[in-house]
């Protein structure tokens, strides 16, 4: 089967049914675990925290979102794009606003990427002709624990046949020495950073033929590393995002005068399964990648769902597959509290404890199927283990209908 | 300004934030489990660091920032960041952050006596302050 | 971690009897190590009353020993996060299943050393291991790419 625990969507796991015992082959704990446990802390259909059956779950989504005159649909990157796809139908006509978590994640890269303005390349690419690889601000023996060992430095290539310790070149960029960095032992230089910025001027001054500031020699020696091989890569995740502090511009800048030495590519590392999916799909509708009003055609920060929070713009939101009380920082999180909050989850979690609805669906790649993204774009097409009666496709299908029925 | 006294020291650190796999198999047991508290209520500390401020393994530790605080587990990791401590992506790390520092922030540090704090108490925190 | 043939000799009783049939008690220590001898094996250690002390002591020392498989690996999977850094860098399993671990794949070969299994690293098949036998290899590949320390050797 397909495991959607991560990003990388692993197309190798087996399940084993050893007389009623579930056995995971080749998931790392992140994926196995999230199999073993699915049947875990399911949510029930609530009001107000008080079950219901289904029919008058729905029933009241359809009041309070028919009486919404400001509603956001916010997540969608643990759910299929089928069911993204009815997501954003739902906004379009509601004129609502629609965001995922990619706003305070990785979006502004993936943009960059659909918009060619950053060279980038797929996983398969990797494996097969990647000489340096870049982990930058990005931890994934924790986050996508099989990146190293599938896709990149460990595994043989079509061109890079004799293996880590000669055919490849780690780089990792970090606050600690995670243990990522760890790994970086022979052929590979591990920079510990205060100040991402610091580093990415040494690369541009280094390419310019100044001297860098910090970390001379080892700038120098990566980037003639580099330039032995046409196939380079830098993965980028959550670190370097905030690390940059909003000056995209300055890493776009190396990553240019790079590309005029050798050839780099960019991937950037986020964790959600289907957050790639969600971009892709939104671009292609609207042009941007998350934030999006339809009442305003226009995507713009204002718009991301902790904005609107802040700013009391909306008054119902609609939570699909993601926890924002787990995830939003508190002075935006607590506005949720103010306002409706619908909520479709095969999980209890801590936005379903304060929610006004709580739909239960699917948990997607298990229990149903449909397409999703993998982290570099590639399309997946998942294999549950099971196909359950109601999933996130069918709770916006009916959503959708009672809504139309409405206007 | 009348003197403070603090039963405990109190220091100002550099918190990072970073997921790790055996949280997330955590909030795969449940995040109502004891479980996910366990492994996401902790403070992530390497030797030299716990050593030159007192820290040790178990302790509770009060993390404070701008008016909020949590209890939270000390426990040691050679990977925390050379002059600071790490903790896992949570309601925890959520409740202390904010955007401009969402994946570090500075924050005070001070041993504890109370108990680690439950994330219900957060989630009253969240509804109290808004639904009165 | 790791267990050198000096402190199992150091707590011998270093009288070179040859009771064991090895001729000194330094070989008999290496033997332990390799598992060709089992410390039960000093008869002197048992049976005399004033060895009572370090046969406690090495019978501690050596309790790693046990848990460890023929070829001196350790696997503890409370460590573990499943990443397969150790099954892909693995010279056996790259020879063997160039199609699956070779190139990142989850393992195609039958009967491999070490395999993923509920998210955690287990050990399957020793006996193609290069440390396996008596011309191995001390290869470390699988221990030097696990940065948490989930796997480890006896020797150290």
């Amino acid at each position: 089967m397909i495991c959607t625990g991560c990003a990388l969507l692993c197309d190798d796991v087996i399940i084993i049914n050893d007389s009623g015992n579930l056995k995971v082959r080749n998931a790392c704990r992140r994926g196995a675990k999230l199999i073993a446990n699915y049947k875990n802390l399911r949510a029930d259909a609530t009001i107000n925290g008080k079950k219901v059956n289904y029919e008058e779950a729905i029933e009241r989504v359809k009041e309070i979102i028919n009486n919404s005159e400001s509603l956001a649909i916010y997540g969608m990157d643990t759910i299929s794009i089928e069911a993204q796809k009815l997501a954003i139908e739902l906004a379009e006509r509601k004129e609502a606003y629609i965001d995922d978590n990619s706003t305070f994640c990785l979006g502004d890269f993936v943009e960059m990427i659909l918009k060619k303005e950053i060279p980038s390349t797929t996983l398969d690419e990797v494996r097969d002709y990647a000489y340096v690889i870049f982990y930058w601000g990005t931890n994934p023996f924790h986050t996508l624990s099989r990146h190293m060992s599938k896709f990149t430095y460990y595994p043989r290539g079509k061109r890079r046949q004799r293996g880590y310790e000669e055919d490849r070149f780690l780089v990792v960029v970090d606050v600690r020495r995670s243990h990522t960095a760890k790994l970086a032992k022979k052929n590979a230089k591990f920079f510990e950073v205060r100040d991402d910025l610091e580093l990415i001027q040494a690369f541009i001054d280094a390419l310019d033929g100044k001297p860098p500031k910090i970390f001379a020699n080892d700038v120098f020696r990566v980037i003639k590393e580099m330039e032995k091989s046409d196939f380079n890569v830098i993965f980028g995740g959550l670190g370097l995002r905030y690390g940059l502090k909003g000056k995209y511009d300055k890493f776009l800048e190396m990553i240019r005068k790079m590309n005029e030495r050798t050839k780099v590519y960019f991937i950037p590392l986020g964790c959600h399964p289907n957050m790639r999916g969600f971009n892709e799909l939104l671009y292609g509708i609207t042009g941007y990648v998350n934030k999006y009003s339809f009442k305003d055609k226009e995507s713009k920060e204002d718009f991301a769902f902790y904005n609107l929070l802040f700013e009391e713009k909306i008054d119902t939101a609609l939570i699909i597959g993601t926890d924002p009380l787990n995830s939003l920082p508190f002075e935006y999180a607590k506005k949720l509290a103010k306002i409706n909050v619908i909520v479709i989850d095969p999980r209890e979690n801590f936005t379903t404890k304060i929610a006004d609805v709580v739909l239960p669906s699917a948990i997607t790649g298990i229990e149903c199927g449909g397409k999703m993204k993998r982290i570099d774009g590639v399309e997946i097409t998942l294999e549950p283990m099971i196909e359950a009666e109601i999933d996130d496709v069918s709770i916006i299908k009916s959503i959708l209908n009672l809504i139309m029925e409405g206007i | 300004m009348p003197l403070q006294f603090s039963k405990y020291l109190k220091i100002e650190v550099e918190v990072v934030v970073a997921r790790n796999s055996f949280q997330a198999e955590a909030v795969d047991k449940g995040k109502m489990s004891k479980k996910f508290v366990e492994k996401s209520a902790v403070v992530f500390m390497n030797e030299d660091f716990a050593r030159r401020n007192g820290f040790k393994e178990g302790d509770i530790v009060r993390l404070s920032r701008r008016g909020r605080s949590i209890n939270v587990k000390v426990f040691i990791c050679e990977t925390s960041p050379r002059d600071g401590v790490m903790m896992p992506n949570s309601i925890y790390s959520s409740y202390l952050a904010d955007f401009d520092n969402f994946k570090r922030f500075r924050a005070y540090i001070e041993l504890s006596d109370g108990d680690v704090t439950k994330p219900d108490e957060i989630i009253d925190q969240i509804k109290n302050k808004n639904k009165k | 971690m790791g267990i050198t043939p000096m402190e199992i000799y150091k707590l011998l009783p270093k009288t070179n009897c040859k009771r064991c049939g090895e001729t000194t008690c330094m070989s008999f220590a290496f033997k332990i190590i390799n598992k060709e001898k089992k410390v039960e094996e000093c008869l002197p250690l048992f049976e005399e009353s004033k060895y009572e002390k370090q046969r406690e002591e090495l019978l501690d020392l050596l309790k790693p020993l046990e848990e460890a498989t023929e070829t001196g690996l350790i696997v503890d999977e409370s460590k573990c996060t499943g990443c397969a850094n150790c099954i892909v860098v693995c010279p056996v399993h790259a020879a063997e299943d160039p199609y699956g671990a070779g190139i990142g794949y989850g393992i195609k070969m039958e009967n491999p050393i070490l395999r993923v299994e509920d998210g955690v690293v287990k050990v399957e098949n020793l006996k193609i291991c290069r440390r396996y036998g008596k011309n191995r290899i001390l290869c470390v590949a699988c221990r030097e790419n696990c940065p948490t320390d989930a796997i480890t050797f006896l020797e150290g």
